[in-house]
């Protein structure tokens, strides 16, 4: 890292001696102007000094936006900076519920990361992580250097394209455009909705990647919802389900039954079936044992630890996480070794379900575990929870749900599997489809207001 | 000196109950409002002896937007019970709820705003009710249910957790009975920190529903009491 930036601004300087003008601060002044050099030495971003000890968490996804407001609550004299290279946020949770009009844009996205900081007396921070000195505890950013007393870093995930056959560095450019998986960011979440929106009949690709990918029945909720539309709009075409996986992961009994009886002849489920290749240009997805065309296609790629954790050099071995997770303790979350650095959310090498609400109560439970550090204390282990709905008919919207926890084995210092009071509720209904609105409003509220 | 004269307030009527058990309400935030008789909704008094047990009412209380709980439990509730608000808030952390009013200490009420992430029942939909009869996500009768996130609430106890992700109660409304009228007093809260969140998270709604400031006015000396079934257009039972 520190040898790339040293090439950076060598090329930086040697680009700038031959334009001949540099600007400071991207604006032109009379004394710099004509300048032939100027030094670029590390700054400093531009906060306040801290007025206690510093806890920086970079991502304001669910995880970092809970952890900044309750470990500010948990104790108060953390001084709080949130660093998230979004100036808007956009949640990627509910974000199905787009493809079939049962929320719009604005459930989504009107929630600002301003008020949420405003809201719980921390400090929002607009920038790019691009480098980490744990010897010396600062975070490097676009914006410039933060020193810290603790980091929690919650990246999230990236896709893992080559787990799918995809190893060309164009052709996984190409698909990520083209056919985004839409289980990151917002501008893959309107793309899809557009795919849908024009879609005009054929085959639907939706794949299922094997693993512990994000949102486990969000696939199956998406293709419920994408074919609420084709039912709706009485398009010739259906969702073909191209699922890795030899059984549906989660609430197979409630998805299932919707498929039979809501889309029958609409949505086709296909076990078993690993992409193992796509050719954009032809439109032919391949699996193991098929080379299937299609119309048009959400290509879900299996998910790994955010590639920030890999380049900050934070990356678990492959025998403790085969998704390039985080290094860290399975209890209290911190880089192995390393007190004053976490690392939280779908980065994190736990078999959790990589959901909102999962994040959500973990978050509660990280920021009790760093309130506590930062006196000096240590606390009791708390299983995260998954509250999930997915919704599975959108005219009328019914759902189905799952409400589970976590059993920690500490022999083995593994998480073992779902706690005995694990529950599912698989019969849908539309008490069920209007919870799952306010479960996410619930989690907005929780993590933007006061 | 607000909580002093509570203590008295309380200790002097609730001896004059008809269980004759001392009870003692005491609340580091409790708060006086003015008194407020439930009515129906031609603005009579309602009759605490002719209130359902199968579904919660709803009147406001102490002020215009503030949804609150009235449920006759066809029970008595617990007497007494020592109970903690929200632990992230400073000098909040215990007070004792007396438990229910009325002939049978069977009236209880709470303020209708889930603690865990705030949802609450308005006009077109309340995700919280109290399920009677059971649910599949409540398990057993009796309890209150927010359908949000799955928490359970116990208003025989105080409206108390008793699973999901909430850490506190539904926050306490006072009540006072009279047994000469068979009438029904809100008096006061506790817990108002909640109902300030409340109205920061809710405002643009609040203020669609009843206009700008109109939900922080008092209630005045009456409010109505309605069944939730008839205040929300949907009660989703989960």
């Amino acid at each position: 890292m520190e040898k790339e930036q040293d090439l950076s601004r060598r090329n930086f300087l040697k680009l700038s001696a031959l334009t001949g003008a540099l600007t400071v601060g991207g604006v032109a002044t009379p004394s710099s102007a004509f300048a032939k050099t100027v030094s670029i030495g590390k700054t400093k971003a531009a906060l306040p000094k801290a007025k206690g000890p510093r806890l920086v968490v970079v991502g304001a996804g669910t995880s970092g936006l809970t952890i900044a407001k309750y470990a500010k609550k948990e104790y108060p004299k953390f001084d709080v900076v949130v660093v998230e290279k979004r100036d808007m946020y956009s949640s990627c949770f509910s974000s199905n519920l787009l493809y079939s009009g049962i929320i719009n844009l604005e459930f989504l996205a009107d929630h600002s990361f301003l008020d949420a900081a405003k809201n719980n007396n921390y400090l929002y921070f607009n920038a790019t992580v691009t480098g980490l000195d744990r010897d010396k505890r600062v975070v490097v950013t676009s914006e410039g250097e933060i020193d810290y007393d603790f980091l929690v870093l919650a990246p999230g995930i990236s896709y893992d394209y080559e787990k799918i056959g995809v190893t060309d560095l164009g052709v996984m450019a190409a698909l990520r455009q083209t056919y985004p998986g839409g289980f990151i960011s917002p501008t893959e979440h309107i793309t899809i909705r557009r795919k849908v929106q024009e879609f005009e009949g054929g085959v639907f690709v939706q794949t299922v990647p094997s693993g512990n990918y994000r949102c486990l029945p969000g696939p199956y909720e998406r293709a419920c919802m994408i074919a609420s539309e084709i039912k709706k709009n009485k398009i010739k075409g259906k969702v073909l389900i191209l699922d890795a996986n030899p059984q549906i992961t989660i609430k197979q009994t409630g998805f299932h039954a919707a498929f039979d009886e809501l889309y029958k002849g609409i949505i086709e489920w296909k076990p078993t079936s690993a992409v193992t290749g796509v050719d954009v240009e032809k439109k032919i997805i391949h699996t193991e044992f098929d080379s299937i065309p299609f119309d048009d296609a959400a290509i879900y790629a299996n998910v790994r630890g955010s590639t920030l954790i890999e380049h900050l050099g934070l990356m678990a071995p492959s025998s403790k996480s085969n998704q390039k997770e985080a290094n860290i303790d399975t209890r209290f979350y911190n880089y192995v070794g390393d007190p004053h650095v976490y690392v939280t959310g779908d980065s994190r090498p736990h078999p959790y379900s990589k959901s909102a609400n999962t994040s959500n109560t973990e978050g509660k439970y990280i920021a009790k575990v760093l309130a506590a550090r930062a006196q000096g204390k240590e606390i009791e282990w708390v299983s995260p929870r998954t509250v999930c709905y997915s919704m599975v008919g959108a005219d009328p919207i019914e759902a189905i749900s799952v409400d589970a926890g976590y059993d920690y084995d500490p022999a083995k210092d593994l998480i073992t599997g779902f706690s005995k009071d694990t529950k599912t509720f698989e019969e849908r209904d539309g008490a069920k489809g209007k919870a799952t609105l306010e479960w996410a409003q619930g989690i907005y509220r929780d993590m933007f207001d006061s | 000196m607000d909580r002093r004269r509570f203590i008295k307030i309380c200790a002097g009527s609730t001896a004059a109950l008809a269980l004759g058990v001392p009870r003692v309400w005491a609340s580091e935030d409790y708060k006086e409002f003015e008194n407020a008789l439930l009515t129906d909704t031609s603005g009579s008094p309602i009759k605490a002896s002719n209130l359902g047990s199968e579904e919660a009412y709803i009147f406001h209380y102490p002020y215009k937007g503030l949804p609150c709980f009235l449920i006759n439990l066809g029970k008595a509730s617990a007497i007494n019970l020592p109970l903690a608000g929200d632990p992230l808030v400073e000098g909040n952390s215990t007070y004792n709820w007396p438990g229910g009013v009325g002939k049978g200490s069977n009236l209880v009420a709470y303020v209708a705003i889930c603690t865990h992430q705030i949802s609450s029942p308005n006009k077109d939909v309340s995700y919280m009710r109290y399920a009677a009869s059971g649910s599949k996500l409540a398990g057993g009768p009796g309890k209150i249910v927010c359908c949000a996130h799955g928490t359970i609430f116990d208003p025989a106890e105080g409206a108390k957790p008793v699973f999901g992700p909430a850490t506190y109660p539904l926050l306490p409304i006072r009540l006072e009975y009279n047994s000469s009228e068979d009438s029904l007093m809100a008096t006061g809260m506790a817990g108002h920190h909640l109902v300030d969140q409340y109205f920061k998270s809710y405002k643009r709604d609040l203020i669609k529903e009843f206009g700008p400031g109109v939900y922080r006015e008092g209630v005045g000396s009456s409010t109505t009491t309605l069944l939730l079934s008839q205040y929300s257009a949907s009660v989703p039972a989960c």
